[in-house]
């Protein structure tokens, strides 16, 4: 063995980290996080993406992501700055009773939303332009209140579409940011198209509208709308015992309604990973940069198997969290006995007991899906790809400057941020 | 070891560069297969930066460029180790930067509660004068609507407020001469505007910009017109110290505090309403003796009986249980009782109603 690495350009990417030193970093993040009350956040993200940079490997080179913990603290701090004031003038709004204050809420959701979005363009950038791999940075160029406007205007769309815009949504975000993002001097772009997707998701997409429409028209063919026009009129408080005689097959109708929400819901949660899968596929499928093309490969069934593994893994949590339950209520009953406690500081010691139960399982739940869902995804879709023509990525000259974090901070903030 | 093999990238262009190293004394020197020097970087101005298991990759400090060095020979990493300072490769520098670094963050931690159990309520009664009247009369108008929208079950609209129908005038005009007397000992800058209300509980309310609700209820539990007097006396409290105001104020402190900076992790959110919730009712209890202790000082002064509103206090309050002082947003009614009392009347008091009056006033709302 000389040292040296093995031969690169391997036409592949690969995941390198070991998901137990993953869980390893999660556990210890998810207690520094509750005795810190979440302050540690910066810290975790910051290990978090090194390890899962540093571990994909792309044409035999792996991927560095050079950000620290205390530029994501300054920009949060700049992003409170910018949001405090932003805060008060809506409050302010929503105190004047004239035509702004009516609609205030409205609009501060829908500025909040576009500065979200704003928000995670900037973001986007910080991310791209700490990371760096073969010694040339990311970078990404665009305006971040043009995307907002943007995705505003196609979430906007997807709502009112019920959701069959997203794929053109995504699809057209997907081309914008990818159209501004540069490896070096190299651009990317994006080849994936909304009907592509759009075809692939219509029939998961009906399995769960059909079972909520066939719901809606079981109780719009069986209701009584006269009856129930002059109850709602009266402001009548008997609307229900008044509306039953007048609906012949009411109470079946709502039988039935209920079981096709059941349904509709049982199908979006089986059917959730499958959408995943597709979506990982069609999305790195239609990577580009310069004639270099991105194949993704991920089974739908792999990607099962991370959710049975979260599964499994919150089975065993409940389970264990059911055998602490018993022990830790006689603890403290047992220490307020002891104490002689009133009865009122018995309930107040047996709340703050609930309260750390409470903040324990979610915790740990939430650790457990970082671990196993959200890992195996990365792990498996970054396994899955297959590049065309590696040779670019030797010839790529370096470009673009560092950007500051106040746009993580934002996100952060208003609670939109990703990894 | 002071020789092996690595991989260099320049920085410049994205191409990997098979390159042999060499540790001179001070600096470290990658030359390319051929000889030619790639890069001498003196061994203090190394960083390590992120990297796989079983990767050293090393960078220069304040170069400008990402050039970077792998080095995949565990022996000539651990010689680079011990040249280099800010190479760690056992992690113990790391170690002790994550225990400073947990350190302060738990540091910080307490700092921000306290500031929020201290910190916050002072700033807020700093801030309080300097929300223009304006402002205030606004944000009352708002409540007000609420308010009323809460109070008023039965949609009696001006007939909720007591004293306009037949047989209440008269006790419309003694409850306007009680609040004449307290509001002229008063003398606050700003228009106020009481009324009694038809509901039954024992209460009386201040909101934002001078409206004061006074409760029939109470009127009903009073014994004699000061201890009504007393009540409206603590309102009085409420508006001259801006209490709505303040509250406020600390609502939107502690918001920024505990929801932004503090408690953003899964299962954040119920430390942070619990926490929230006790510093919300610590502030409560201050305000709430800050307005006794103002009331017991204007009914001296307007010549009224200052222990009427402890006697009040003590018939509507109740005992409370020991040990849940901190989930009250009142004070236990001894402690109130007694700050009252600390107060000592000059003269002797004037009732604020003569007899008939005060039968009038019981009337106020039809005598229900």
């Amino acid at each position: 063995m000389n040292g040296a690495s093995p031969p690169a350009a391997a036409a592949h990417v690969r995941f390198l980290g070991s998901r137990r030193a993953y869980w390893r970093l999660q556990l210890r993040g998810a207690f520094l996080l509750l005795v810190t009350l979440g302050i540690y956040r910066f810290w975790l993200a910051t290990d978090i993406r090194r390890f899962l940079w540093s571990n994909t490997e792309v044409a035999g080179d792996t991927l560095e992501y050079y950000g620290t913990p205390l530029e994501l603290l300054v920009g949060f701090l700049f992003a409170i700055a910018i949001l405090i004031p932003i805060y008060s003038l809506f409050f302010l709004a929503a105190l004047d009773l004239g035509v702004i204050g009516q609609f205030s809420g409205l609009i501060a959701f829908v500025s909040l939303f576009w500065l979200g979005q704003y928000a995670v363009f900037r973001a986007r950038r910080y991310r791209l332009t700490r990371t760096i791999y073969r010694g040339i940075r990311f970078h990404q160029s665009g305006a971040p209140w043009r995307y907002a406007f943007r995705a505003t205007a196609w979430w906007g769309l997807t709502f009112l579409t019920l959701g069959l815009a997203y794929p053109f949504q995504i699809a057209s975000l997907e081309r914008y940011k990818l159209r501004n993002t540069h490896y070096g001097d190299l651009s990317g772009r994006f080849e994936g198209t909304g009907w592509r997707l759009f075809l692939r998701g219509l029939p998961l997409w009906l399995a769960v509208i059909i079972p909520i429409g066939l719901a809606l028209g079981s109780l719009i063919a069986t209701i009584n709308f006269t009856v129930l026009g002059d109850a709602l009129a009266e402001n009548a408080d008997d609307i229900l015992s008044r509306l039953a005689p007048a609906s012949p097959g009411l109470a079946i109708a709502v039988v039935f309604a209920l079981a096709m929400v059941l349904v509709a819901f049982l199908f979006g949660l089986i059917l959730y990973p499958l959408f995943q899968a597709l979506l990982v596929r069609w999305w790195s499928s239609g990577l580009r940069f310069g004639a270099l093309a991105v194949v993704s490969r991920l089974r739908t069934g792999q990607v099962y198997g991370a959710y049975a593994r979260f599964i499994a893994w919150a089975l065993l949590f409940c389970i264990a969290l059911g055998l602490l339950i018993a022990p830790t209520m006689f603890a403290v009953d047992y220490i307020t006995t002891r104490i002689g406690a009133s009865p009122v500081m018995r309930e107040l010691l047996g709340t703050a007991a609930l309260l750390g139960g409470y903040v324990f399982a979610a915790l740990g739940f939430s650790t457990i899906y970082r671990s196993t869902v959200i890992f195996s995804l990365w792990q498996l879709g970054m396994n899955a790809l297959e590049l065309s023509d590696t040779s670019q990525l030797e010839t790529v000259k370096a470009a673009g400057t560092p950007s500051s974090a106040i746009g993580e901070g934002l996100a952060d903030a208003l609670h939109v941020g990703g990894l | 070891m002071t020789a092996g093999h690595g991989i260099f990238f320049d920085g410049a262009v994205s191409a990997r560069q098979e390159a042999k190293i060499a540790l001179g004394d001070t600096a470290l020197h990658v030359t390319n297969p051929d000889g030619r020097l790639l890069a001498e970087w003196p061994f203090g101005e190394i960083e390590e930066v992120a990297a796989p298991d079983g990767v050293l990759r090393l960078a220069r400090r304040n170069s400008g460029l990402l050039a970077r060095l792998e080095i995949r020979d565990a022996a000539l990493a651990t010689a680079i180790d011990e040249r280099a300072e800010a190479v760690d490769r056992s992690g113990s520098i790391h170690r002790r930067q994550r225990a400073s670094v947990i350190a302060w963050s738990v540091a910080a931690t307490v700092s921000l509660v306290l500031l929020g159990y201290y910190g916050v309520p002072a700033l807020a009664e700093r801030l309080a004068p300097l929300v223009p009247p304006e402002v205030e009369r606004r944000l009352g108008a708002a409540v007000d609507m609420q308010v009323r929208g809460m109070l008023d079950k039965n949609n009696l609209g001006e007939g909720f407020e007591c004293g306009a129908r037949p047989g209440e005038p008269p006790g419309k005009a003694a409850f306007e001469k009680m609040f004449g007397r307290l509001e002229r000992a008063a003398a606050l800058p700003v228009p106020l505007r009481p009324s009694v209300i038809r509901r039954e509980e024992a209460n009386a309310i201040a909101l934002p910009g001078g409206r004061i609700y006074v409760f029939e209820g109470l009127i009903a539990k009073a014994e004699n017109p000061d201890e009504v007097a007393g009540v409206i006396a603590h309102e009085l409290g409420h508006v001259a110290n801006r209490d709505n105001t303040t509250t406020l104020l600390q609502g939107a402190g502690l918001s920024l505090l505990f929801g932004m900076v503090l408690g953003d992790f899964v299962g954040g959110g119920a430390v942070v309403l619990a926490a929230r919730t006790l510093l919300q009712l610590s502030y409560s209890r201050d305000v709430e003796l800050g307005a006794d202790r103002y009331a017991a000082r204007l009914m001296d002064k307007a010549g009224g009986e200052v222990r009427a509103l402890g006697t009040m206090l003590e018939r509507i309050g109740g005992a409370t249980e020991p040990g849940a002082k901190i989930l009250l947003d009142h004070p236990e009614t001894k402690a109130r009782v007694a700050a009252i009392n600390a107060v000592a009347p000059k003269g002797t008091p004037v009732p604020f109603l003569d007899a008939a009056e005060w039968a009038a006033m019981r009337r106020i709302c039809g005598g229900r």
